[in-house]
């Protein structure tokens, strides 16, 4: 693709799916009143593809803009280019099963359901809004573009969160939001420190300038944490098993697939991974990613498995997948020289992990409206994602011994080691997720069967096959390392033997003593005690607002009385001349009096001398 | 047209108009409308004109003496007309949205001559060259818009009126005190003569800094700088366009805008970096700004929300003025443009909501984004504005100011423009949800507080177009923010032909 057509295909692969999101409040306002409308159609679905192609077309190509912000610098490379792949395929999959999954909303609107048209203008609305917001992100090079992208696929994706607008919908939009405005207030405050120490206006620049700067690695934390946020770092990751759930599930696939990465790139492009002058300030940084990182991986899982409904034990497994990312950033850092190797795997696993989990994502509300296939082909076909998953088959396989074998040559088997336990613990939640299908999935299946060739099972067994299929397709250096040698499976089978092993234990301790009611865990862990807490400090902080404000009345009411007093002063002066006026003439003799008698005495006693 | 005459043919226009519109009869409608129309589009291109010769080169004054060593200054450089851009602008638009506004209601004539009044106050305050020709339209501007505050006629509106005029002519009074002293000490200084005060001796240096902040504080109270700022949540009962006019366009700009030419061009940065007085700023800046957000956070109605939002935000350019280096004054100056065109914008949403629906409370706003989708959109850019999220201009300001407390070496700065978004975020956010995710009455669920159905689209036309124009102007000033004559390119214009130290 030559330079010039590169400099329109870009901007044009960003603003297909806005010239989308508006041509949907233009039909319908252009339709008649009576006229139904659709607006999830063929053409709405279409939002990722020009980026899709981009993306599969181009090789690495930067695209300059110096009117845009504060000069926008777009670029796609080998790291980007194969994530803005994934991304949009997962996008293009996600919208066409949309499509169907929301047919009995579109169905209600057309016989004139007002809220549930509302409902899906919205959905129609915000869905492209947040792609192009995700698409731009992962194309950005220049600060303000990038943090554009974040910000506005952040806010856009609040409106599929509470898509439902029940009662848990609103609470998981709320973690959302909260979750999310504390996340960019993090990232804007790394950002500005960060740019204004290096005076750049670019990512690369700030991850130079960090290096640099006094306090780096302070920038470096607010990063971390920042886009740990998005990225579901333990103790920010509250908003994910609450918002995932309550999302209509093309929404919780593109949320759990393609959002979540969103932290991750952030990391990448902020963080100065794989550089050797980084000092050992970004090391301890490091350590302290890697033992976050792994308390998520694993107590996720533990958590995790305690989990009744599908979405939220998925929700859990992307924590836990996310904390092994973590793992692998942290050791850019932690051993630097490593990086270049485990870049690649580290994109491969984040762009396996997009495709397989939104596949699971999907596969939820294919178990809750099962097609028309046998039950042991859909079992096989529900399975398969949740093998690759935990390393398995196919592209977690790949992605699995991509980081294993770095990790081994550089010394690092303990680390190893502890991934190994992660995906022991990804096993038992995706036991305990086929589990809750399952159960499911037979109650559905006495409500009847849905016809196989519809788009949602279309795009649940796309999905599938673009997750399974991965490191075929995706090509470049990332897949470089291959697949590893037979003498190398059962070192990375063991901890699927062992988790199977774990969850029919459990699952045979858990029939013959059924855990009681009260034990259960609630989705989202830690806000509860939080929501408890903040309402004290609100009950604290309204009183304590109170007590300005009556601080605020008092002072002015002060200065009020200060200035009565000044007028009574006043008052008091005009008294007083008429007082002066009514005794004057009195005053005047007594004055006159006085003084005759003073010259009189002064006469008297000035004489005699 | 020779330069000076231009400059008195500007600020003439809307004297002129003010005169024309106190002399036309009350039910002129369509006279006054087509007089006010024509003066701000007058005006408007005059000061674009000037806008074009400055970049060309070109220099704007006249001067005439009123007593001994005192002079009457006009001069228009590249800071005054920046700022007589935005008033000109903004004046504009306002006029539309008074006219829509003010439909059908008693007093109109009163109401735009004083309008008029105020503009041209403001005008001559941006082009002012020297501190008396400042104060003289400062107090001007005082006088003209009390009868604004007070249009309503209401005791409510009478009350905060008094209000109004004791904190501005006290502070009127302070800054001609500490003017005068200025005047005894160094003479007539014009704008720009930063030489005269820098070359004082260190026995002086006590007394210039005791000026400097008898001089703040006087411009503190338009400014609304915190423990300052009571009339302004009070002057809220003014009618919309007032309170668009009173927080974007004249009175608290006014007061930033002293505080601007009071380092900048009075004092110089350098000299008041090294007297100390930039922390100083700093310091109430980040007090004002965490302080007006928490005040923000408590209010239940709209307007004051909005109001105490302003005080928050006005600061910011105070913040700006006091970080030292060049990117600190391009925040300063170029959000000076930017919370105008952005609190304009929820200032007019506020407005619409009001008149077409009724709605002053922030909890009767549930669902109106379905019924007037326009407004709301709107507001929502104005809101997202303010939080910093691109690509509207806030961010742009946050980002300068960010950047600029580094440069200066005050990196907790940053913390306190975070806590404040977070702040703008938690005060704004829940309106916005309101607005688009709750459902409202247009969806079913109770009713709007008194619904006025002002016109065929979703309110009077007159009242919707200025909203979503200045809107319009707020996103684009943001995403095309490298282009000439935007406003962060001009604001970096100004700093790097005349205020680098």
């Amino acid at each position: 693709m030559s330079d010039a057509l590169f400099t329109f295909a870009l901007p044009a692969a960003l603003l297909w799916p806005l010239l989308l999101m508006l041509w949907v409040p233009l039909m319908a306002a252009l339709a008649d009143r009576g006229q139904p409308r659709t607006p999830l159609d063929g053409l709405w679905c279409s939002a990722p593809l020009p980026a899709l192609a981009l993306a599969l077309g181009v090789e690495e190509r930067s695209l300059a803009l110096d009117w845009w912000l504060l000069g926008g610098h777009w670029a796609l490379d080998g790291t980007r280019g194969p994530l803005v792949a994934v991304t949009a395929l997962l996008w293009l999959l996600a919208g066409v099963y949309a499509r169907d999954y929301l047919a009995g909303e579109q169905a209600r609107a057309v016989t004139g359901d007002g809220a549930a048209e509302a409902r899906l203008r919205r959905f129609a609305l915000l869905w492209p809004l947040t792609l192009s917001g995700n698409l731009l992100l992962l194309v950005a090079e220049d600060i303000a573009s990038f943090y554009l992208g974040f910000a506005v696929m952040t806010f856009a994706a609040y409106g599929l969160v509470v898509h439902a607008q029940t009662r848990d919908a609103r609470t998981g939009g709320l973690a959302y939001l909260v979750m999310a405005v504390l996340g960019e207030g993090l990232i804007l405050a790394g950002l500005l420190w960060g740019a204004g120490s290096a005076g750049t206006t670019t990512l690369g620049g700030l991850r130079e300038g960090m290096l640099e700067a006094p306090g780096g690695v302070w920038m470096g934390l607010l990063l971390w944490l920042g886009f740990g946020v998005k990225a579901g770092v333990v103790g920010l990751h509250l908003w994910l098993p609450l918002a995932h759930p309550v999302a209509p599930t093309p929404a919780s696939a593109v949320l759990s697939g393609a959002m979540i990465k969103a932290g991750l790139v952030g990391w990448l492009v902020t963080l100065p991974l794989g550089e050797t002058a980084a000092g050992e300030a970004f090391a301890w940084l490091g350590r302290a990613m890697l033992v976050a990182g792994l308390a998520a991986a694993i107590g996720a899982a533990l958590y995790g498995v305690c989990q009744r409904h599908p979405k939220a034990v998925l929700a859990y497994s992307s924590v836990s997948q996310m904390g092994m990312v973590t793992v692998l950033v942290a050791m850019g850092l932690v051993a630097p020289a490593l990086w270049p190797a485990l870049s690649a795997a580290v994109v491969l696993f984040a762009a396996h992990h997009a495709l397989t989990k939104g596949a699971l994502f999907l596969g939820v509300g294919i178990g809750e409206h099962p097609p028309r296939l046998p039950a042991w082909l859909l079992w096989t076909l529900l399975a398969l994602p949740a093998l690759s998953l935990t390393g398995a088959l196919a592209s977690g396989l790949a992605g699995k011994w991509a980081f294993k074998a770095v990790l081994d040559d550089g010394g690092y088997k303990v680390v190893v080691t502890w991934l190994s336990l992660a995906a022991v613990g990804t096993t038992a939640l995706m036991a305990r997720t086929l589990w809750c299908q399952w159960q499911g999935e037979r109650q559905a299946r006495e409500d009847g069967l849905a016809p196989l060739v519809s788009p949602m099972p279309l795009a649940w067994l796309g999905a599938l096959l673009a997750a399974l299929t991965l490191p075929w397709w995706l090509g470049g250096e990332l897949v470089d390392r291959g697949w590893p040698p037979l003498a190398k499976l059962p070192g990375l089978l063991w901890p699927l033997a062992l988790g199977l092993a774990v969850s029919v234990m459990a699952w045979a301790v858990a029939r013959r003593r059924p855990p009681r009611a009260s034990w259960r865990l609630p989705p989202g862990d830690l806000w509860w005690p939080l929501v408890s807490g903040g309402q004290r400090l609100r009950v604290w902080g309204q009183g304590s607002l109170a007590r300005l404000g009556s601080a605020q009345h008092a002072w002015v009411a002060w200065w009020v009385a200060r200035e009565r007093d000044a007028i009574r002063a006043l008052d008091g002066m005009t008294r007083g001349e008429g007082w002066l006026r009514h005794h004057a003439a009195v005053l005047m003799i007594g004055v006159a009096v006085g003084l005759a008698l003073l010259m009189l005495f002064g006469m008297a006693s000035i004489g005699p001398a | 047209m020779s330069g000076g005459l231009l400059l008195l043919a500007t600020l003439g226009t809307s004297l002129l108009t003010a005169v024309l519109i106190f002399l036309l009869p009350e039910r002129a409608f369509r006279a006054r409308t087509g007089l006010n129309l024509g003066a701000a589009l007058i005006k408007l291109s005059l000061v674009a004109w000037m806008v074009w010769g400055l970049s060309r080169g070109r220099g704007y004054a006249v001067e005439f003496p009123v007593l001994e060593g005192l002079a009457f200054v006009l001069r228009a450089d590249a800071l005054g007309i920046m700022f007589a851009g935005l008033s000109s602008l903004l004046w504009l638009f306002t006029t539309v949205y008074a006219i829509g506004y003010l439909e059908d209601s008693p007093n109109r004539k009163r109401f735009f001559g004083f309008f008029s009044l105020c503009v041209a106050s403001t005008l001559g305050i941006s082009l002012a060259g020297n501190l008396f020709t400042f104060l003289v339209f400062y107090e001007l501007l005082t006088l003209s818009t009390y009868p604004l505050v007070v249009h309503r006629g209401t005791s409510k509106a009478l009350a905060a009126g008094k209000v109004y005029l004791r904190f501005t002519l006290t502070a009127g009074l302070v800054l001609m005190i500490g003017m005068v002293a200025l005047h005894v000490l160094a003479g007539d200084i014009r704008f720009g003569q930063r030489e005269i005060l820098a070359e004082f001796g260190p026995e002086d240096r006590l007394l210039l800094v005791g000026l400097f902040w008898v001089l703040i504080a006087g411009f503190g109270v338009k400014a609304a700088l915190v423990p300052l700022h009571g009339w302004l949540p009070r002057a809220m009962v003014a009618p919309a366009p007032v309170s668009a006019l009173l927080h974007a366009v004249a009175v608290v700009k006014a007061g930033a805008f002293g505080i601007v030419r009071l380092v900048y061009d009075v004092y110089g940065i350098e000299l008041s970096a090294e007297l100390g007085l930039l922390y100083g700023l700093v310091a109430v800046a980040s007090v004002t700004i965490l302080f007006g957000s928490l005040r923000a956070l408590a209010q239940q109605e709209l307007k004051p929300r909005l109001a105490y939002s302003t005080v928050s935000q006005v600061a910011y350019i105070v913040l700006g003025i006091g970080l030292f280096g060049p990117l600190g004054t391009i925040a300063a100056l170029s959000h000076l443009l930017h919370q105008g065109l952005m609190k304009i914008t929820l200032f007019f949403c506020a407005g619409n909501y009001a008149e077409e629906l009724g709605i002053h409370r922030i909890d009767e706003l549930d669902g109106a984004g379905r019924r007037m989708p326009l407004t709301s959109l709107a507001f929502s850019v104005g809101a997202l504005g303010m939080i910093g999220v691109p690509p509207v201009v806030g961010f742009l300001s946050k980002w300068y100011l960010g950047t600029g407390a580094i440069q200066a070496g005050m990196p907790w700065v940053i913390a306190v423009l975070v806590a404040s978004s977070l702040l703008n975020a938690a005060y704004f956010l829940p309106i916005l949800g309101r607005l688009w995710f709750r459902p409202g009455p247009d969806h079913g669920v109770g009713a709007w507080p008194e619904e006025r159905c002002l016109g065929r689209l979703e309110t009077h036309a007159w009242l919707l177009v200025p909203t979503l124009a200045t809107a319009l102007f707020s996103l684009l000033a943001g995403m095309l923010a490298g282009m000439p004559f935007s406003p962060l390119e001009w604001a970096s214009r100004v700093v790097n032909a005349e205020y680098l130290p």
